[in-house]
């Protein structure tokens, strides 16, 4: 596929899961598994407390871990959600950042912004925002942002090195990348690496880990460290007939653990070698 | 969007300052209005207090 009909394939996939009420069946979460998205997030790292923090419908089950808890936000923080979809980690980092600090979610399905715009009037917080924007091309001004945060999206991107540069960017020297994503241990077998489906799926497009950890210390970033790793359940991601229509045979058996959710951390040197722009 | 996230915001395609004009607004909110980048000829539009600003250059315009 060209990288233009991916873009169209993903954001006409995603405009589709947000004009769903509750379940999502796109295959990532909750769909087809008799799971809920509450009890899918308690799986991924969510807290009760969590779930209960942001407004109703947020949380539509597409993540993969739970960046915020591990960003270690502060008041007063400037925080960037790449792919914010309908808003759930913006407003969960929202509450720990304060009425001093602010969120930023940038989204490129509007039908995903307009499900987090109404989630912020219900909020009534003051303190996050979303844009329609691309994350390879961030509307965001150099060297403004203390946190980017970012939940099983960027593998969807057909330009992840791009995105990786554009978060270096923004990051204030010092500042802290922490992201949650699929990556592959293991190469697909070609026919799941050509499904549309299957890259909407956050599957097909991930990278290999070390393909993606090089992206991130490629575009500049220090301090680059796993903070977990977990094999993700095939049965999370190939609800639809069509992926298991795929998986026939032994392709199963030779994909089930080479499909891996990871967080990532990685940090902005201070003194970051930009040339006295910072 | 609030009138003071305008200075961590810029042009997708040059990152250069953007030039905010309001046509609706509620205190610090814009509701409607655009985001001109002059160096690019190009206007994003903010429609119900969200600006969209997926990268574009002046000839789809």
């Amino acid at each position: 596929m060209k990288e233009e009909d991916i873009h169209r394939q993903v954001r006409s996939a995603y405009g589709r899961v947000a004009a769903r009420q509750g379940g999502c069946g796109c295959g990532t979460g909750c769909c087809g598994t008799g799971r809920t998205v509450e009890s899918v997030s308690l799986g991924i790292g969510y807290s009760e407390e969590d779930l209960a923090q942001a407004p109703e419908g947020a949380n539509l089950g597409l993540g993969c871990g739970n960046p915020v808890a591990l960003a270690s936000l502060r008041e007063g923080d400037v925080v960037l959600d790449l792919g914010s979809g309908a808003g759930f980690d913006a407003f969960l980092a929202a509450e720990r950042v304060g009425p001093a600090g602010r969120v930023v979610g940038v989204d490129m399905t509007p039908e995903m912004l307009d499900r987090a715009r109404e989630n912020a009037k219900k909020s009534g917080r003051t303190n996050v925002e979303f844009r329609l924007g691309e994350i390879e091309h961030l509307p965001v001004a150099d060297n403004s942002v203390d946190v980017v945060i970012s939940n099983c999206v960027i593998n969807l991107s057909t330009d992840k090195r791009q995105v990786f540069r554009e978060a270096f960017r923004v990051l204030r020297p010092g500042g802290r990348l922490m992201v949650s994503d699929i990556v592959l241990t293991a190469p697909l077998p070609a026919p799941l690496a050509e499904s549309a489906l299957l890259y909407s799926s956050c599957v097909a497009g991930a990278l290999m880990k070390e393909e993606y950890l090089g992206s991130i210390a490629g575009a500049g970033f220090a301090e680059i460290a796993v903070r977990g790793e977990t094999v993700f359940p095939l049965d999370l991601i190939v609800s639809e007939p069509e992926l298991a229509g795929l998986l026939a045979g032994g392709e199963r058996a030779s994909v089930e653990k080479s499909i891996v959710s990871v967080r990532v951390g990685a940090r902005k040197p201070a003194g970051c070698g930009c040339d006295g722009t910072c | 969007m609030r009138k003071n996230l305008m200075e961590i915001l810029c042009c997708p395609v040059c990152k250069g300052e953007l030039e905010l004009t309001v046509t609706e607004e509620s205190g610090e909110e814009v509701l409607e209005g655009t985001l001109r980048c002059a160096a690019c000829s190009v206007d994003y539009p903010i429609s119900e207090g969200i600006p969209n600003l997926l990268p574009k250059t002046a000839c789809e315009d």
